[in-house]
């Protein structure tokens, strides 16, 4: 293995869960999320030398994944039916406790937002990007950015309060 | 957690520790391998470029050829635009170099018994050559495409080809090729019906 792939084999190991969650928060399935991340990661080794020079590679490697994705469902949108978002949310809080690695409470809310605000709170949160950085990568003005932020912010914290203090009183 | 309403910290902490227990679980050398197939896929830019090209109206072709073939030639047949060679498992390895003569080359994988048109630029398109449906899997179990900068390498399987169809190997001006085929040398290859006004059989 060369210098190359070992630095590659180094970018990996330090960002791959970083970038699965990001774009898990996004897509909202954990195994699409993997397939996506995975073939972005493999996309970036194959183009390494040039992804290596990239100020954010992981940035990078998430936005090759969303893209993919966009294309993945462009693909298959006349065969997959979405899943109901409604019944993602009624799944029973204690799925999270009894084997599922994600809070489904959370995901289920996050998952009610719209695509691009789920992305904006993936990328500001999770990956860490500042507001240039998340307008960049998104293609969208900072200013929208900030505006996703905050209705996204809102949103989350208008749906998970109730569950919170129910929880509480429970 | 019993706040009124919970801060903008609060709820980024929420997020994040909603989906810190997820982890990747391909390893590197799984990802590793795939991108060795990416790297290859790569090698033949022109295949895809064609493959839009081919599924278009109209293609570019020569004027109608000989409807023989001509008696077998030398296994290695080499001049200075191109050079064929057939090779022990049957392939057809074929070199273009300069885009000249196309009449010659056509000619020469004719006899080797590939129903082929070659066209390199000018002729108006011929309406006995169409479009061949086929798909990118298809199209590379044919043959491989590796254009370089100054030449352009393909190696056909015969055997390969579907029934009812051809090659046709050309250049048109204005050919839509994919970003990273810029600057390669400007040839396709594409399926098309095989006829004997088009492919000669």
């Amino acid at each position: 293995m060369g210098t190359q792939s070992l630095d590659f084999a180094e970018f990996y190991r330090r960002s791959r869960d970083e970038c699965l969650r990001t774009v898990l928060i996004s897509v909202g399935d954990q195994d699409t999320a993997q397939e996506l991340v995975a073939e972005a990661f493999a996309r970036a080794c194959a183009s390494w030398r040039t992804v290596s020079k990239h100020p954010a590679p992981a940035a990078w490697v998430v936005r090759t994944a969303l893209n993919a994705n966009i294309s993945w469902w462009r693909r298959r949108r006349r065969e997959i039916f979405m899943p109901d978002p409604g019944v993602v949310a009624d799944l029973p809080a204690a799925e999270g406790a009894s084997g599922s690695p994600v809070d489904p409470r959370i995901v289920a809310a996050l998952m009610r937002l719209p695509a691009r605000q789920r992305q904006v709170v993936a990328l500001r949160l999770v990956l860490d990007l500042d507001t240039s950085h998340t307008a960049e990568l998104l293609g969208i003005t900072p200013n929208t950015v900030m505006a996703h932020m905050a209705r996204a912010l809102a949103a989350l914290r208008e749906d998970l309060q109730p569950e919170r203090q129910q929880e509480t009183r429970s | 957690m019993n706040h009124p309403s919970m801060t903008d910290d609060q709820l980024a902490t929420a997020v994040r520790e909603s989906v810190t227990s997820v982890h990747m679980t391909i390893p590197a050398e799984q990802i590793v391998s795939r991108s060795r197939t990416i790297r290859a896929r790569r090698r033949m830019p022109l295949v895809a470029g064609a493959l839009a090209v081919v599924a278009g109206a109209a293609l570019a072709v020569t004027a109608l050829l000989p409807s023989s073939h001509q008696p077998g030639h030398p296994a290695t047949a080499r001049l200075t635009a191109w050079t064929v060679a057939s090779q022990a498992n049957g392939n057809i390895r074929i070199t273009i170099r300069e885009l000249r003569d196309p009449a010659g080359l056509q000619r020469t994988l004719r006899a080797d018994g590939l129903p082929v048109n070659v066209s390199f630029s000018g002729p108006p398109p011929n309406p006995s050559c169409q479009p061949y449906p086929t798909s990118k899997r298809q199209l590379r179990s044919v043959g491989q495409f590796h254009p370089g900068q100054k030449s352009a390498v393909m190696v056909i399987h015969p055997p390969a080809l579907p029934d009812g169809a051809g090659l046709s190997i050309f250049d048109r001006p204005g050919i839509q090729l994919p970003p990273q085929a810029k600057g390669l040398f400007p040839l396709a290859v594409g399926l098309v019906k095989a006829s004997q006004q088009c492919t000669g059989s």
